[in-house]
């Protein structure tokens, strides 16, 4: 059965979220440990700034495997049980899987659709893989969940769009400039959104960064921080037309920028479009700039705007997340199921093949003088005659995986047919089913602030 | 007279294809991107379908009679459009192209059964130089049209503050200008071609008297447009909005050529 504890954003806050990290260098260690943990026969740790979850597929009572992890995340982070138990959600079966599923779509990220979290899953697994703590389940599991994850990244809006002011600026000179690649910009004045903005322009390809501030050692201080250069704040004025996006944000009380200064800017001007980006309260520009041909002008409103507008479209696109999220969970259930069945279909056949094989040994003295060829006869007929005898209540079986009652199913084939559950278990590619389980998907919540 | 039966079929593939195009600005639509991929290429064929059975009618490039003239510029508009999309990533210029060329392949469709071939027509040498490589130029710069269009809708959606949702479906200013700009270049490339090639074809003709009308005054004019517009861009860094109207006008200038071409 699977089953997941963890704790993020929502159920700790940061002060026990940092004790119950996994820093990457002890990752290995712990994995090891959850490995060797009874009942533990799969394990996985995905350890992030917002969240810890341990997963794991047991072959105990779910209940028993819930307490067996939770003792071990006290144990390694030197946590009462209690806290534990108050800060850890704990979900089971399908409700795991739909929730890991969730996560690496970023649907349950503090930012919604964040990239970020899909790295960090990739890097968890790879982690489990090569501490060898994964076995076939929850490697299928994981498997899908990337699969899963990067098809809501491509197939719904969820990532589409910037969701911070910064980002947005960025995404503004991309649907002016195409590429920022080997675009200038410049900052007047020395505000910290000022510098987030520069930061995210010079990650996305901006060649160059002008700093302006009318005390020159701030500029400097700014452009050191950033990694641009300091001009004088006339300069930087001056420089408005020779530069591709211009990003305002200094505490002036009257506008640093006027319609006029503009247009002064824009004459002769070979560069192309001109974006400002007036993040200023009060305004550093004035608004009528946004008039002149080839100028674009974005305020803070205009920018937190398209950030509302985008937050929406993520929203909706989340929907359209969470319901491929429910196919792809249920595709995977129902090969789990499959995996659960294949043990019983397999000893099923074995076990009667092996009674058709000592039957025919049986018989074999009153056949009188038969040759192998008529022996491979027999033994093709009463091959035959079993396969012909498996058809439905095989057929059957597969069936439960539809019908919902894989349990009760092969419960009552082992007991009719005396099937050996070990022997079985052994033949299996599988992790050996949980008989004890209830059927169908379940869900144990105990603590947590919001085990959602 | 045969029928040419492929060329309702281009117009009915232009219909849906317009439609599903549309779908897939509107909503983002996976599927709606797959069916009008599909649609345009099985429209592009009908359409070529279309131009050849009127090459093996009457025996020539389909390029005698203003009809013949709209069914030729309706397909290269079209594989235009495909390269574009194709080649250069640029799939909103569906909402351009291929209404443009639905529409003069419709207008070859009812022109054609009201304008009889012109067998007397020269067949090869200067006219059909002229002829093709007008044909060709007019083409590529209905390319430099669309990209006009999409870089003042973008424009006024940047101005107007619209949503990035919005903006996204549409290409950057940065992209629209540069195709739009290379499609000038060499669109006017080959209209330059094309008119001398039609003073030569003119100039041939001893027995015919030269004629001063629209057909001939306007793509002069519109050759001046885009003229303008490349030199001042490349003398004085003239691009962007006006750029983008004046590149509009020539272009119309262009069009009402081969209107008047065809009444």
């Amino acid at each position: 059965m699977l089953i997941l504890v963890g704790s993020n954003h929502r159920s700790a806050p940061i002060e026990v979220r940092e004790r119950m990290s996994f820093p990457i260098e002890r990752l290995p260690e712990a994995l090891t440990r959850l490995r060797a943990i009874d009942g533990v026969a799969e394990g996985m740790i995905l350890s992030t700034c917002n969240r810890v979850e341990v997963l794991a597929w047991v072959v105990i009572e779910p209940a028993s495997g819930i307490d067996s992890i939770q003792r071990f995340l006290a144990e390694v982070h030197r946590l009462s049980l209690p806290e534990i138990d108050r800060y850890t959600y704990q979900l089971v079966g399908t409700d795991a899987a739909r929730h890991l599923f969730a996560v690496a779509c970023g649907l349950d990220s503090m930012i919604l659709g964040e990239p970020q979290i899909l790295g960090q899953v990739k890097q968890a697994y790879r982690a489990a893989a090569e501490q060898g703590t994964l076995g076939p389940t929850l490697d299928r599991l994981l498997q899908t969940c990337l699969q899963t994850a990067k098809r809501v990244r491509t197939e719904t809006g969820i990532a589409r769009h910037a969701v911070s002011v910064a980002f947005a600026a960025v995404e503004l000179g991309r649907q002016i400039f195409g590429e920022l690649a080997g675009r200038e910009a410049l900052v007047l004045g020395a505000g910290k959104m000022g510098d987030l903005v520069a930061r995210h322009l010079a990650a996305h390809g901006v060649r160059s960064v002008a700093f302006a501030s009318r005390t020159y050692t701030n500029a400097v201080l700014h452009a050191e921080r950033v990694g641009g250069r300091a001009v004088p704040w006339e300069e930087g004025v001056a420089k408005v037309g020779q530069v591709d996006v211009v990003v305002s944000c200094t505490g002036a009380a009257h506008q640093v920028l006027s319609k006029a200064d503009v247009v002064r800017a824009m004459r002769g001007r070979k560069r192309g479009p001109l974006l400002l980006i007036d993040i200023a309260v009060p305004r550093d520009i004035d608004p009528r700039v946004n008039e002149i041909d080839d100028v674009y002008l974005y305020d803070i409103d205009g920018l937190q705007n398209l950030v509302a507008s985008n937050l929406e479209e993520r929203r909706n696109a989340a929907e359209e997340a969470k319901r491929l999220v429910v196919r792809e969970v249920q595709a995977f259930e129902r090969w789990r199921l499959s995996q659960e069945i294949t043990p019983v279909i397999v000893a099923l056949r074995e076990g009667l093949l092996a009674l058709g094989q000592h039957e025919i040994e049986r018989f074999r003295g009153r056949f009188g003088e038969i040759d192998a060829k008529q022996l491979q006869v027999v033994e093709e007929l009463t091959r035959a005659v079993i396969q012909k005898i498996l058809h439905r209540p095989l057929r059957h079986l597969h069936g439960a995986v539809e019908r919902g009652d894989v349990a009760e199913c092969t419960a009552l084939y082992r007991q009719i047919f005396a099937l050996s559950e070990t022997a079985a278990s052994d033949r299996a590619s599988g992790a050996p089913p949980d008989e004890a389980a209830p059927p169908g998907p379940n869900r144990v919540i105990r603590g947590g602030r919001d085990g959602s | 007279m045969t029928a040419n039966l492929f060329l309702p079929v281009s117009v009915i593939g232009y219909v849906v294809a317009i439609f599903t195009a549309t779908l897939r600005t509107v909503y983002r639509a996976e599927g709606a991107r797959r069916a009008t991929s599909v649609l345009l290429i099985v429209t592009w064929l009908a359409h070529c379908g279309a131009v050849v059975q009127q090459g093996l009618r009457i025996g020539r490039v389909p390029l005698t009679t203003g009809a013949e003239y709209l069914l030729v510029l309706g397909w290269v508009v079209l594989s235009l459009h495909l390269f574009l999309w194709f080649r250069a990533n640029v799939e909103v210029s569906g909402l351009v192209l291929p209404p443009l060329a639905g529409v003069l392949c419709f207008a070859a469709m009812q022109l054609l059964g009201v304008h009889p071939a012109r067998p007397d027509a020269p067949a090869d040498g200067w006219f059909l130089l002229h002829t093709t490589i007008s044909t060709i130029g007019m083409a590529t710069l209905c390319v430099a049209f669309a990209m006009s269009v999409l870089y003042l809708i973008q424009d006024r959606a940047l101005k107007a503050k619209r949503t990035l949702a919005l903006l996204g479906r549409l290409p950057s200013l940065g992209r629209a200008d540069q195709l739009g700009h290379r499609a000038l270049v060499v669109g006017f490339v080959l209209l330059t071609i094309g008119i001398l090639a039609g003073v030569i074809v003119t100039a041939e003709d001893a027995e015919r008297p030269i004629e001063v009308g629209a057909k001939q005054i306007l793509p002069v004019l519109a050759w001046i447009v885009f003229a303008i517009v490349l030199g001042a861009r490349a003398l004085l860094g003239f691009r962007g909005r006006k750029s983008a109207y004046l590149t509009i006008a020539g272009f119309v200038l262009g069009l009402a050529t081969v209107v008047g071409m065809t009444l």
